[in-house]
This record gives structure tokens, sequence and C-alpha cells, in this order.
């Protein structure tokens, strides 16, 4: 009884065991380097192309807006998955996140848009909403009026005949503006995306 | 026919050992369970309707929120289906590189079960043991895709990130790390005595049983189907994957089948990292139109995706057939009929390693 009782005076009296006590610390929550955080701005000028907000899988998680004079593209935390194909979809990149970009740059791979307006026929009723709020229409033909009659051949699509006419999908910048503005949900844009890789001169381990 | 219950006891869906909601409704004769009904659709996400009308890459993050545990299985099998539907070619490293990222989602799922059955028998220690492996492997998977669970690491035509010569080596070493430990916590359940009694004779599962009730995975490994959904992979055959098979049909052979699985996954990772070709890990190509039933094996059983998309490559159908919902028929109609007690009924039910977020979907 005795000696266990020196035996614990003892051990508890060691030097090593008071400062494990008293300054004892779990680890330190560290985030590693290569997980896939949330996107970040890397510094370089946003090109207004969309194509993080056309890639982004969860709805309303990155917008571009207006930030002084040139565009930036916004991340709302709440919505974004985290899953960084904005990062792989920007062509210019202006966004980061992990270690996507690098291995991005030092694989050569890409993801590749383009982007084909396809309109159900059946639920299509004519309302001429998507050719008046379409932004390249407006560009291409500031005369547009709000029923999307056109004279002009050049525009995307236009209503002809009670029914909207596509005629050049290759100017589509994809920005579902149409899309948001169809009352019916017939016009929506498809978005396809390749996953590409410029062949490389040294690759892999 | 006219059946004597004493009583009924309803397990769930709120129980300590269940992980997610299902309600397990047993009839007693004294102690011994006579028979089970199974209640789901506690948890029902109605995700099949969600992806409808999508591109791959919206589809690819739902499939892989079907399920939190096997995530990687239903990103890979849902890309597969969607390259067999539009003859996309997959670059052989690519091609390995995605069944190193499945291995090691496999090894954590089989640790989380056989973690949730010792935490069911109360063999808390060994549990915590192999909880700490997981987090190792989740350690590995994070370092290779980016992230822990939602990896969304493979896309049509190739994989997101190629692994670096330093990742490789840490893959390697960790690797090694976890089937040294391994070897130590499998002796411990081998040799215990007291989770023995707990484990040994319960639950059994005979071979005609299983093939009755449609088992699949490692629950009808264990009762000696040689099965695998990877044998018919391509990647799989070239890496000379052989199954393993167990004939002791009960709660034991399902935990230590699992172990042996973990054991392969590691050697095929090995084998992969061995033999890993050079070149792209991206080919390119555009989802088509078309129409397709495909298979994988998940780390429960046999998943299967049939899918028809539309010609800018939207999902226009997609039904998910996941392996649970075999395994808990299976479970309920076969394996706990004649079990001794109440308390094995939890046991026999958690090694049969039923997913509820799968079956529910």
């Amino acid at each position: 009884m005795g000696q266990s009782l020196i035996w614990y005076m003892k051990e508890f009296a060691r030097l090593e065991w008071i400062k494990k006590f008293l300054f004892a610390r779990t680890a330190p929550l560290v985030t590693p380097s290569y997980f896939r955080g949330f996107p970040e701005p890397t510094g370089k000028t946003c090109q207004h192309a969309l194509f993080c907000m056309m890639a982004c899988p969860a709805p309303g998680a990155i917008e571009v807006v207006h930030v002084g004079n040139g565009w930036m593209p916004r991340i709302h935390k709440g919505h974004c998955i985290r899953c960084g194909l904005c990062v792989e979809a920007c062509p210019h990149g202006v966004l980061k996140s992990g270690r996507i970009l690098e291995t991005m740059e030092r694989e050569g791979t890409s993801l590749l848009f383009s982007f084909r307006i396809s309109i159900d026929p059946d639920l299509c009723m004519g309302c001429g909403n998507c050719p008046t709020a379409c932004p390249v229409n407006k560009q291409v033909d500031a005369q547009l009026g709000a029923g999307g009659h056109s004279s002009n051949e050049e525009v995307i699509m236009r209503v002809l005949d009670g029914d909207v006419q596509v005629l050049h999908e290759e100017k589509c910048t994809g920005c579902k503006t149409c899309e948001t503005s169809c009352p019916t949900r017939a016009i929506q844009i498809a978005r396809i995306l390749e996953g590409t890789q410029q062949p490389l001169q040294g690759s892999g381990p | 026919m006219k059946r004597t219950v004493d009583v009924n006891i309803p397990l769930g869906p709120i129980h300590p050992c269940f992980k997610e909601p299902v309600r397990l409704k047993c009839e007693a004769k004294g102690e011994r369970i006579i028979g089970a009904e199974l209640e789901l659709g506690y948890m029902k996400k109605g995700i099949e309707r969600i992806m409808k009308g999508r591109p791959w890459q919206e589809v690819m993050f739902l499939a892989e929120r079907v399920c939190g545990i096997c995530s990687v299985i239903h990103n890979m099998v849902f890309i597969e289906a969607m390259e067999q539907i539009s003859g996309i070619a997959v670059p052989p490293r690519a091609a390995y590189l995605r069944v190193i990222v499945n291995e090691l989602d496999r090894i954590q799922s089989h640790l989380l079960a056989n973690f949730s059955y010792c935490y069911t028998i109360e063999h808390e220690t060994l549990g915590m043991y192999l909880l700490d492996l997981r987090e190792q492997v989740m350690d590995e998977l994070e370092r290779l895709t980016g992230a822990r669970v939602t990896c969304a690491y493979m896309i049509p035509g190739g994989v997101r990130c190629d692994i670096s010569r330093q990742d490789a080596e840490n893959l390697l070493s960790a690797v090694d790390r976890i089937e040294q430990d391994l070897r130590r916590y499998v002796g411990m359940f081998s040799d215990g005595p007291m989770i023995a009694l707990r484990s040994r004779g319960i639950g059994i599962l005979t071979k005609e049983a299983a093939q009755r009730a449609h088992a699949v995975g490692p629950t009808a490994r264990a009762s000696g189907i040689t099965f695998d959904c990877r044998l018919n992979h391509p990647t799989y055959r070239q890496l000379g994957f052989v199954p393993v098979a167990r004939v002791d049909c009960d709660n034991y052979a399902r935990i230590m089948i699992r172990f042996d699985e973990v054991a392969q996954s590691i050697s095929l990772i090995r084998k992969c990292l061995q033999d890993l070709p050079k070149g792209v890990i991206r080919g390119g190509g555009v989802c088509k139109e078309g129409e397709t039933r495909y298979s994988g094996e998940a780390p429960r059983g046999e998943l299967t995706y049939f899918i028809r998309s539309d010609e800018y490559g939207r999902i226009v159908d997609i039904q998910i057939q996941t392996p649970s919902i075999m395994n808990i028929e299976a479970c309920c109609h076969e394996m706990i009929i004649g079990v001794d007690s109440v308390a094995d009924v939890t046991s026999t039910f958690i090694s049969a390693d039923p997913c509820v977020a799968c079956t529910e979907r």
C-alpha cells in the first residue's frame, strides 16, 4: 500500500508528466494544401466568359458580377459544393482551389464547352420572351420587338409563325437568360462539356 | 397457417445500432425470432427525378450523393455507363487511376461496415481502431482527389487529375502501414473468444437461401457464391482479379470476408501503382444519345445504372438499382429467422451491411 502510494507520488512529480498535464494540446487543425476548398480569385482579370457559371452543378453557387469597371465571379458559399469545376472550366485562370489549377497547368488538361439550344415544340407558345431577353440578340438587332419578331437573319433566334426558330446556334454564349425567362421551360440550353488533355512532353511519375 | 407469436418486437427507426432509419418488426416466440418484416421509406430523397434533364457534369455530383459511404463507385458506374452510350475510350493510365481510387473507397467502406459490426457487438475498442484506420484511407483519398467523400474523380474519357510521383510514394507507404495495422486488427477479431461467441454460427445464410434471396456482394460471397462484377470489368481483368469467398455463411464469415477484401484491395492498389502505364489521363469525347444498362461492383454488391440520354448528352431517364435492397431482404427473410435473441438481430442485420441511403435514394 505504502509502496504504491510512493510510486504514485513519484509518477505525478515527474517533470514530463506535469508538463504534459499543464500544456496538453490537441493536434492543430490544418487544412492540407491538396484540399479542394472554396474557389478563390487568383488576381487575374475576369474576361466575362461565364464558363464558371455554366459549368457549376450547384444552382446559384457562382455568378459573375460587375465590380468597379470589370467583372468578377462571386461565390455563394452556402450553395457551393466545392467540386472545383469552375476552376477547370475557366479559360483564363481566374479562380483557384486546392491543387486543381497547378495540376491543370502541369498536365495540360482543360474542359471544352459548347452550347446547343433545344426547344420543346409542345411546350413553346411563341411568347417571344427568349429572343427579347437574349443579350446577343440585343447586340445584333437593336430593333428586336417585344414579340420577338425580327427581319434580321443574324439573330440567334426569332419568333416566326408563332414558334421560336433557331437560326445561329453557334453564337450562343450559354448565359441561360432565355432559360430563366421562359415561362413554360420549353427552351433549354444544353451545356456540353468535354474533358481534354494536350499531349505532354514528359508525363507522370 | 396460424403461428403462435409471443410478442412483436419493433426495432428502429431510431435505434443506437442502426446508422440509418429503418424499421424491423420481429415476431418472437419466447426469445427466438420466427419472422421479421421490414419497413423502409424514412429517408426517400427522389434523387433520380432530380437527375432528369441534366447533363453529365451535374448528374455526376448527384450520383455521388446517392450514398455517402460508397460515393466513388456511384460516380464510376454512372460515368462508365455514359461512356458505353457514347463510345468514349478511356486511356489506360486513367483506367488504372480509377481502379486505385475505387479500391481505396472500397477499403474505407468495408472498414466502416466492420466498425459498425464491432460497435453493435459492443467491442468498441476494435471498432475505434478500425475507424482510425479508415481515417488514414480517407486521407489518401483526399490526397489523390482533393476531397474525402465526394471525390468527383472520374469524368467521361478519363479522370480529373493525375497522380504525382510524390503522391504515389505516399500512397505506397500508407498502404504498407494500413496493411500492417490491419493484420493486427484481423488477428484481434479472428482470435477473440467473445467475438466468436457473438458471431460464429449466428445469422446463417446458406448458399441456397442466398440464391433464393438474390444476395449480392460480400454477403453472397460469405455464403460461398463466387460472383463479383469486377470480373466483367476490363481493367480488373488485366490486373488478374480473382474474387475471394468463404463458406461459413455466418456473421463471422461476413465480417472476415470484408477483411479479406480489404487485403485484396491493398494488393490491387500495389499492382496498379507498379504497372501504371504512362500517357494521357483524358481522351476527350462528347456524351451522345443512347440507352444502356451498366453494372459495377460496389462495396456492398452489384450496382446497376439504367440510363437513357438525349442527343445533347442530357439524362432523359435514369434508374438506379443498388445492392443493399437485396441484402436487406436476404437478412430479414433468411438470416434472422431462428436467431436466438433480440441482441443477435441487430448484429446480424448490421453484418449484412445495410445502406438505407442507397436503398431509398
